[in-house]
């Protein structure tokens, strides 16, 4: 048993990354940016700036030492113990600082870089960390991983993950429309995690030409490609606003208030239980003529 | 004649917009299909009012302030309606209208600071205070605006702005017959405004001596204007340059006189509007450009060409 | 002087502009009836323009009575006003680009009825106008083309085409050059004289309307220093006393003509 972690823990060690630079120290990641971020021991005292974050901390058993988080982290229950640091968006680098966390963990974007450099300037080392598809689920977890000295329990979570991205799609049975916001229509492209979750739980998304993860498109496109479902992601059962319009009414979905209401929480970002979500949706599917 | 080639365009645009579009119907299908006409056909008679209204309403701002360069969304309207709309996103407005009357009611909000603001000595509104209470109440408004995004659920306010940049996504039988039965009051007075709109280019003083009821002209056409721009903002966000270039390329064929140029900005902005919707929802298909986007790039380049003409003659 | 009544009938009006210390006008009388030809004279800020805009109706006299055709001017509706007062104003902002026949048609405003078209009399009315300022030939120039004097005489049509009775020019004969000017005074005495016209005319040319008008009223600090025919009124004394500078008059067709003498200053000590 201990020759197997031992072997895996070399494999990781070992294994050649095509795009990350070689790592060096103690305990070294190259972050999404490609910068290297080294912490001399294992993080204690984490600040996790995405609720996916924080649910994979607590998965692979460094929960404990979260000291902060945003304050849409609601999973699991345990996270709403840990201090709120505000919304995160963008961070608030004071707030972040206060606890005097050894890493924080931040989602790759244009203002978070800027929050990173100003945590770098405290001397506070912060990752940041594609998570746009299921795809980065593995990479971030193993990396997380590392950063705690969770290796052992990252890496078997890493392998689901990476079971579930490469799983092929299921088999179309049902066609669905994901709608994110109405005025002007938004929806959900093939670039989006969203697009996954559908295509892995056997419904076609209408709009699988549109490479980019979200579009605005005119509402008779979505009309006449005529999807049997249409999803929208909110906490609550009831109809959502624009069903009530007029011209949304064009859509047959709509005037059959076929609606998929898929909770943010589960459904509005990868993480550990995305399997769970794709069972989910496909058993809604499965459920409703 | 020109009303003549007007009108042909103008129908031409009309028929383009119910004809093309990016969900394939075939002409066969067009009178039995649904999406032409619970879908093309009010938002190409939308684009056309909206269109219309946003031309005829910068000309008669355009004499009422004496400036060839403004525009119905430089009297602080945008900014009003974009603070309505945010308000109640902010608080959780519910129900299919909730957007459009807050829009408007903002709107009407920023008409009446600016109204007040123009007003001196107590009864006689002054064009240039207009204008530049107009850009300070379109500041104020947009500042507001940022401060509540910024302190508020982030994602529902960012996608409020994609409305207000412009769009007729929202078209329907509904909006159409709202926007017939609200419009005709302030285009009527407007028309009906023409003559004393061309006497008062020759300025406040000669334009009273030969007649004209120039504080009631001044009202009533900043009044119109600002309400027809109120309820295309409400219905259709903020569409720019329709306003601005619509009564100078009218202009060219129909010269200053408003009482051929009014109605000639109508058409020719209704034309334009439904012009630039039909090429936002077909170029990117199945995406669709923000119809102000569209305005914007037909705009420039025509309104560039205007200046040069100007400047060489 | 007519016996007809007159078209314009100022009494002892005084007017004070708010918050002023002092009024602006006070004491002024003036009747101009048809075929007359009555001329403002008086140094900057003595009233003359407060006048013009009792005489409009744009301003009410605290006191005394400012009547077109016996009803007080600002009681008029201003449209049936302009019918009987036509106005060169001083200044005019011409904001977009008119050929002249379409600027001189506007002048038709008050006739026309608020839906209708311009009809046939409009057209000749303006050709009429045109014709009495010997402006023909400018008829289809773009008004931006025209010289000073050509513009002005084109702004006299406009208001001709009014077809008032009473016609009154603020100051027009500022910036235009000695020709333009003359010819200006010409045509305004020939409507009086050949079309029965009344006018009022604020002009700094005291020499001008010496010659050309028939009553002159003079103004100092907003009260009449002398009203009557100008070679009663422009004296030697009077005009010392209201302008502040030594002058000396000549007779020109029995008519005063003022010549200012020369003051020239002391070097300083």
């Amino acid at each position: 048993m201990r020759g197997l972690l031992l072997a895996s823990l070399l494999a990781v060690g070992c294994r050649p990354a095509a795009d990350r630079q070689p790592v060096s120290g103690p305990l070294s990641v190259s972050d999404a940016t490609g910068r290297t971020v080294s912490l001399a021991a294992p993080a204690q005292r984490i600040v996790s700036l995405l609720p996916s974050f924080t649910e994979l901390l607590f998965a692979i058993g460094a929960g404990d030492h979260l000291v902060g988080r945003t304050a849409w982290c609601d999973y699991p229950p345990a996270a709403r113990a840990v201090p709120s640091v505000g919304d995160g968006m963008p961070p608030n680098v004071e707030a972040v600082a206060a606890p005097r966390p050894d890493l924080v963990v931040l989602y790759h974007s244009g203002p978070n870089v800027t929050a990173a450099e100003q945590l770098a300037r405290l001397k506070i080392p912060a990752v940041l960390v594609d998570l746009n598809r299921l795809e980065d689920l593995g990479p971030a977890v193993r990396m997380l991983g590392r950063l705690t000295g969770h290796e052992a329990s990252a890496e078997s979570l890493a392998a689901a993950m990476d079971s579930l991205a490469s799983r092929p799609e299921a088999p179309a049975f049902t066609s669905i429309v994901f709608v994110v916001w109405d005025n002007p229509p938004i929806i959900i492209g093939r670039g989006s995690y969203l697009h996954q979750l559908a295509a892995l739980a056997g419904a076609r998304n209408v709009f699988d030409d549109v490479a980019v993860p979200s579009a605005q498109v005119s509402l008779e496109t979505i009309a006449a490609r005529n999807p049997e479902w249409v999803a929208v992601l909110s906490e609550s059962a009831a109809a959502p606003a624009f069903a009530a319009r007029r011209e949304w009414r064009a859509v047959r979905a709509v005037r059959e208030g076929r609606f998929l209401n898929l909770p943010g929480s589960l459904f509005g970002r990868p993480g550990p239980r995305s399997g769970q979500a794709v069972r989910e949706l496909r058993a809604r599917l499965e459920a409703a003529p | 004649m020109r009303w003549v080639a007007l009108g042909v365009a103008a129908g031409l645009a009309l028929v383009a917009s119910v004809v093309l579009g990016p969900a394939a119907v075939p002409l066969g299908e067009l009178t039995r299909s649904d999406i032409v006409w619970s879908l093309r056909v009010p938002r190409a008679v939308l684009a056309f009012l909206v269109g219309g209204s946003l031309g005829v309403a910068g000309a008669s701002l355009q004499a009422l302030v004496r400036n060839p360069l403004a525009d119905p969304f430089l009297l602080g309207l945008s900014g009003g309606a974009g603070l309505g709309a945010v308000v109640a996103l902010a608080i959780h407005l519910s129900g299919p209208w909730a957007l459009p009357l807050a829009a408007f009611a903002g709107a009407l909000g920023a008409l009446a600071l600016v109204y007040r603001m123009g007003l001196v000595g107590g009864a006689a509104l002054d064009p240039r205070i207009l204008l530049l209470a107009g850009v300070a109440v379109g500041a104020f408004a947009a500042a507001i605006t940022t401060a509540i995004v910024s302190l508020a659920d982030a994602a529902e306010l960012r996608n409020a702005f994609l409305w207000l940049w412009g769009g007729l996504s929202a078209a329907s039988w509904d909006t159409v017959l709202v926007l017939v039965l609200y419009a005709p009051l302030p285009l009527a007075v407007l028309f009906a405004a023409a003559r004393p709109l061309d006497l008062l280019a020759l300025g406040e003083e000669p334009a009273r001596y030969l007649g004209a009821d120039v504080e009631r002209v001044k009202r009533r056409v900043y009044l119109a204007a600002s309400l027809l721009t109120a309820a295309a903002v409400a219905v259709s966000g903020v569409i720019g340059f329709v306003g601005l270039v619509v009564p100078h390329i009218a202009r060219l064929a129909w010269g200053h006189r408003h009482r051929a140029l009014l109605p000639a900005a109508f058409i020719g902005g209704g034309a334009l509007l439904a012009i630039a919707d039909t090429l936002a929802r077909t170029v990117v298909a199945p995406r669709e450009l923000p119809v102000g986007v569209v305005t914007a790039l037909i705009g420039v380049p025509v309104f560039a060409l205007l200046l040069r003409r100007w400047t060489i003659a | 002087m007519s016996s007809a009544p007159p078209i314009l009938s100022l009494r002892d009006v005084r007017y004070r502009y708010p918050g002023a210390t002092q009024d602006a006008l006070a004491g002024v009388s003036l009747a101009a009836g048809p075929g007359e030809f009555h001329a403002v004279l008086g140094p900057n800020g003595s009233g003359k323009t407060t006048l013009v805009r009792l005489v409009l109706g744009a301003l009410v006299p605290a006191a005394g009575r400012a009547d077109i055709a016996g009803r007080s001017a600002h009681l008029w509706p201003r449209q049936d006003l302009a019918r009987v007062v036509g106005v060169v104003p001083q200044r005019e902002d011409n904001l977009f680009p008119q050929r002249v026949r379409e600027t001189v048609l506007l002048g038709r405003y008050p006739h026309l009825s608020l839906w209708g078209r311009e009809r046939p009399e409009d057209h000749s009315a303006v050709e009429r106008a045109l014709a009495a300022c010997d402006a023909v030939q400018l008829a289809d120039r773009w008004v931006w083309t025209l010289s000073g004097g050509e513009y002005q005489r084109v702004r006299v049509a406009r208001a001709l085409a009014q077809e008032p009775r009473l016609l009154v020019l603020d100051e027009p004969g500022v910036s235009l050059d000695l020709r333009h000017e003359m010819a200006l005074f010409e045509l305004v005495r020939g409507l009086v004289d050949r079309a029965g016209l009344g006018v009022l005319m604020i002009t700094h040319q005291l020499n001008l309307a010496a010659r050309y008008a028939d009553t002159v009223l003079l103004l100092a600090d907003g009260r009449p220093a002398a009203a009557g025919a100008p070679g009663d009124v422009l004296t030697r004394e009077t005009v010392e006393r209201v302008f502040s500078w030594p002058v000396t008059m000549q007779l020109l067709d029995g008519r005063p003509q003022m010549v200012p003498l020369r003051q020239p200053k002391e070097p300083l000590a």
